[in-house]
């Protein structure tokens, strides 16, 4: 069993024990055989006579299909292959990333994704501040920075892995920089690809967008801003608020800070997803409001959501909730 | 250590003034404080502490050694701090010796006093074999495993948990040596005198963020800092070192203000890691 650095005493080592090993016994008997998980050199059990198509993660050895990975056996048709799960995070094309720009390059901006590469956005994928839409010239190119900055966090989709890197687009107005928040970093393989990657929590106000690279922003709600009415307003305000950033008094600042509400709403969010992530298990919006629903119905403070009861608590509200699902269907 | 975006600094610059940070903590709450006593066999004393992500080792070693001649009725300890490269990238090869010789003076000036050895949170007087001639030297070696802020303030609790977790061998003189002479000492393997550790201060650092002051901060609340102090106080409420940090000015009423929230903090940080460092050795001595 994975050691998880909790400091947990003696009965909550065996409470945790105890469900984890229970919701081992659930996946267990949901796996069929051919699709058993596999450690190295592992046989695979293979019918010869198909002629089957040897995959990633595994070797032919004295005519056995042997695999080289620790994984789940996967099947697609003739192919056989064996997928790790504990791997980096490996793009597809259509996925919600969030990345924090590490260059600002030639027409494009380099983001760290959590991948072995930074990604690509090019300008030319971003909508512009006017949201008019005409070619980029060399003025749009010497402006990028009033755009996007270093170490801005961007939220994006995944474009398609072209020749010099793999390339994001921003083109919608859901995309684009993410403010007033705070950006988590979970392990990918915990985020699952769904329908919906953007959450927009109404009873708090918050706005939860789970990365398939691992990467969470939890924030305030921003609406979508419709570019070209709001130009005029805004664009002089946000101005004002970068040049003067070290001549706003405290005061000014305090007004624009986040409700006290939503932010404790968002801290109990964003400690959910840090339970989730410590405990190992999948981070999708029912476990997250699962989880906080607990933490609420127990009056727990905020921070204690990161002591070892609660963690031990959420192992066994998730054992609980799998064998209800599993008594179902 | 990654950079943080101007909304992620707005948004915990607003946390710290409004008391939620960003994992819920109050301003003076420390994260969840984990001991370990006893990690190092080889060693006379160890203890590793966890401040949430914060992971440090402390080491204690005694040998015998000869004490200083303008002190010969006093031990040496001496203090050393090591950064492992797995602590962060910045602190591969020579990266994180900076750091290390700022965290050793910090400690020595808070747990060891002055040169002359006066106002020292460890007393050096028990460690003294023959007075002039013998002493223990103890050799505190520390290593951050893993560095999320706040590495003072575990620095400090490990080194008092690393003591008290320590047994120095219980130490023959062979009787009649004359004056000059050094006299034969049998070092027994069996039994171990305890150090005593109810006077070592524990350190409290508060670090300035805007217009208030936290406890134990994360890298990233560290990195908005203007000015940090960190206080050593001992169980009576006195002050044993102070150390501050950060280019910004602080008023002189901001500092005493600082130094009397330290003091309350204090006493319950001193209380929660007694207990955990008695669970730790009680925990070892079953296991």
């Amino acid at each position: 069993m994975r050691e998880i650095e909790l400091s947990l005493n003696q009965t909550q080592k065996i409470r945790l024990k105890r469900a984890l090993e229970k919701l081992e016994s659930f996946s267990s008997k949901a796996s069929s055989n051919s699709n058993a998980s596999v450690s190295i050199s592992d046989s695979i059990p293979v019918n010869h006579e198909d002629g089957v198509l040897k995959g990633h993660g595994t070797l032919d050895l004295n005519g056995e299909l042997v695999a080289t990975l620790c994984g789940v056996v996967e099947r697609v048709n003739k192919l056989v292959y064996v997928r790790a799960l504990r791997a980096r995070y490996k793009p597809e094309v259509g996925d919600i990333v969030v990345g924090r720009v590490s260059e600002v390059a030639q027409k494009r901006w380099r983001l760290d994704i959590h991948y072995s590469q930074d990604a690509v956005l090019m300008l030319s994928s971003m909508n512009l501040p006017d949201g008019i839409q005409r070619r980029r010239t060399a003025l749009d190119e010497l402006n990028m920075r009033s755009i996007f900055e270093e170490n801005d966090v961007i939220c994006a989709e995944v474009r398609g892995n072209q020749h010099d890197g793999l390339h994001l687009q921003a083109r919608s107005q859901k995309y684009g920089k993410l403010e007033r928040g705070q950006l988590l970093t979970v392990p990918p393989y915990l985020v699952r690809r769904r329908k919906q990657h953007f959450h927009h929590l109404e009873q708090y106000g918050v706005d939860l967008i789970l990365g398939c690279n691992g990467f969470i922003w939890v924030g305030e709600h921003v609406e979508a801003r419709d570019d070209m009415v709001e130009d005029q307003v805004s664009k002089p305000e946000q101005q004002n608020i970068k040049s003067n950033k070290n001549s706003i008094s405290l005061e000014e600042q305090e007004q624009t800070y986040t409700p006290i509400e939503t932010r404790q709403s968002i801290c109990r969010i964003a400690n959910a997803v840090r339970v989730l992530s410590i405990l190992g298990f999948n981070i999708t919006i029912e476990v997250i409001m699962d989880t906080m629903n607990l933490s609420s119905s127990l009056n727990l403070d905020i921070h204690e959501m990161l002591g070892s009861e609660f963690c031990v608590l959420v192992a066994e509200g998730e054992a609980e909730r799998r064998s209800l699902t599993k008594k179902k269907g | 250590m990654v950079g943080l975006s101007l909304g992620e600094k707005h948004f915990i610059q607003g946390g710290i003034a409004q008391d939620i940070r960003s994992d819920g903590r109050k301003r003076l709450t420390y994260r969840p404080i984990n001991v370990e006593t006893g990690v190092i066999p080889q060693a006379n004393g160890s203890a590793r502490i966890r401040m949430g992500a914060t992971d440090v080792i402390s080491t204690v070693k005694a040998e015998l050694g000869k004490p200083i001649s303008l002190q010969p009725d006093k031990g040496k300890v001496s203090i050393y701090v090591d950064c492992s490269p797995t602590a962060a990238p910045m602190f591969e090869g020579r990266g994180g010796e900076e750091l290390s010789t700022e965290l050793s003076v910090a400690l020595q000036r808070s747990l060891l006093g002055g040169k002359s050895g006066a106002g020292a949170g460890i007393d050096l007087s028990s460690l003294v074999v023959v007075e002039g001639k013998i002493c223990w030297d103890l050799y505190i070696d520390c290593l951050v495993v893993c560095s999320d802020g706040n590495l003072l303030d575990a620095l400090g609790a490990a080194i008092k948990a690393a003591l008290s977790n320590t047994g120095i061998p219980r130490v023959q003189v062979a009787a009649g040596a004359s004056g000059d002479e050094q006299p034969e000492v049998d070092i027994s393997d069996e039994e171990f005198l305890q150090f005593d550790t109810s006077d070592i201060p524990v350190i409290v650092t508060l670090t300035k963020v805007g217009r208030h002051y936290i406890v134990d901060a994360t890298t990233e609340e560290e990195s908005q800092m203007s000015s940090a102090i960190s206080i050593s106080v001992n169980r009576k409420g006195h002050i044993c070192g102070l150390n501050k940090r950060g280019g910004a000015g602080l008023d002189p009423s901001i500092v005493l203000d600082m130094i009397s929230v330290a003091k309350h903090v204090s006493e319950q940080l001193m209380n929660k890691l007694d207990s955990e460092i008695a669970a730790a050795e009680a925990g070892e001595d079953e296991s």
